[in-house]
């Protein structure tokens, strides 16, 4: 039986507003919900080109300090 | 450590009658009554002469007569007789507590009285609400209250402690878990999909092939935990919010310290099926009672271990999060009572 086992963190801010998650797995990670960074605005950004990049709004962050 | 500013369920409605009742709460004796009109009261249960429990002795009309030298005390706490003399010294009063009787609970604030506001009483309204059948409990605990809160917000133990009633594997293995934090709660939210019901579901249920279960445990602090628990039969629905074709339940859960290592631990079930049928409210309630019995057994020997080695180091795992963040809130809350402690003044 595989083992599926998973937590799902929400911050909700003093203003109703809801964090994107964090959620952390069974094997140990810590993997954040964020939107990709497309090409063209790495290019604008001066951000690099192929490293794997998520953008995430700063409600997160909050959660990331709260709830971690 | 408790918090003051906040309302605790002091008794069921009907342990508080004509014979003084004697709880001790947060650390404080009190004694809790009914006026001759049915009013319930809640004062310091000690007497201000020489400190017998005033539950002790005996109601006379609506006055608390000690059992020691019989000076009385009406409701607000002040003694209007001492036997023997006329002038009844200011200072022989005891401390009087707002309490409220709602839910078929009688709730106490016990910290500053200007702050009491019955607006801010958790809901609990499933315990007398027409359209659920619903019974409550008590359950005494040699335990801290902190254990009790930690034990329903993570739900995993059910496969282990309660294997014969409502846990099974599926909890742990097929589990996926949300938890939500706002400012002053915390939302634990778990989904078991197309696996077996437990055996309690089972018995009452009738289920007899795989479920959609849900756990959804609401968080209020100090310790009051509200869980909307059931099933449907897999694929009908329930995770979307069409629940028909299973049960749906709410298992009440409000924790009063008694002192730092024991607890009055009020439950109460209610069912939104069969709810006219007392037979079904007590087959349900008996078995919530055999599973809390069981997490009795499991508080009360984490305490023995607690006594001896007091604060030891403990490990965290993936679901304690709802437990983490609970205690969270709880240590900004304390820290904010102890800024404001001049306005948690006794009367």
């Amino acid at each position: 039986m595989s083992v599926k086992f998973c937590v799902e963190l929400v911050w909700q801010d003093s203003d109703a507003g809801i964090a994107e998650s964090i959620f952390l797995t069974s094997d140990g990670r810590v993997i954040l919900q964020g939107r990709a960074v497309p090409a063209a605005d790495r290019q604008a950004l001066s951000l690099p080109q192929k490293a794997a990049m998520i953008s995430v709004d700063r409600r997160l962050i909050r959660a990331i300090k709260e709830m971690l | 450590m408790f918090l003051r500013n906040s309302w605790y369920v002091a008794a069921s409605g009907h342990e508080a009658g004509r014979k003084p009742l004697r709880r001790v709460i947060l650390g404080e004796p009190v004694v809790l009554f009914r006026t001759e009109d049915g009013t319930p009261v809640a004062l310091e249960d000690r007497c201000a002469h020489r400190h017998l429990p005033l539950s002790m002795g005996k109601l006379i009309g609506d006055t608390l007569q000690c059992h020691y030298h019989g000076l009385r005390y009406d409701r607000t706490g002040a003694c209007v007789r001492v036997p023997g003399q006329d002038l009844i010294p200011p200072s022989a009063r005891v401390r009087s507590y707002p309490l409220v009787e709602r839910y078929r609970w009688l709730w106490i604030w016990m910290g500053d009285p200007a702050l009491a506001d019955p607006g801010r009483i958790t809901d609990y309204h499933w315990l007398d609400d027409p359209s659920w059948g619903a019974a409550s409990e008590y359950l005494h605990v040699k335990a801290n209250w902190q254990l009790i809160v930690d034990n329903l917000l993570d739900l995993t133990h059910l496969a282990f402690v309660h294997e014969t009633t409502i846990g099974n594997s599926a909890l742990v293995e097929h589990a996926s878990v949300k938890v939500q934090r706002a400012h002053d709660n915390v939302a634990v939210t778990r989904w078991i999909i197309d696996q077996p019901p437990p055996p309690t579901f089972v018995k009452v249920g009738g289920f007899t092939g795989n479920v959609d279960r849900w756990q959804i445990i609401d968080f209020v602090p100090p310790a009051f935990l509200r869980l909307d628990v059931g099933a449907t039969p897999t694929g009908t629905g329930a995770p979307e919010g069409h629940r028909v074709g299973g049960i749906s339940m709410r298992n009440l859960n409000a924790i009063t310290p008694e002192t730092e290592t024991t607890s009055h631990y009020f439950w109460g079930q209610a069912h939104d099926f069969d709810i006219h049928n007392p037979h079904t409210t007590e087959k349900v309630v008996a078995q919530i009672r055999t599973a809390f019995l069981e997490d009795v057994a499991v508080f009360e020997a984490q305490q023995v271990n607690l006594d001896l080695v007091p604060n030891p180091p403990q490990t965290d795992i993936n679901a304690d999060t709802g437990v983490i963040q609970a205690r969270r809130i709880l240590d900004r809350l304390h820290q904010e009572e102890a800024a404001a402690a001049p306005r948690v003044a006794a009367e």
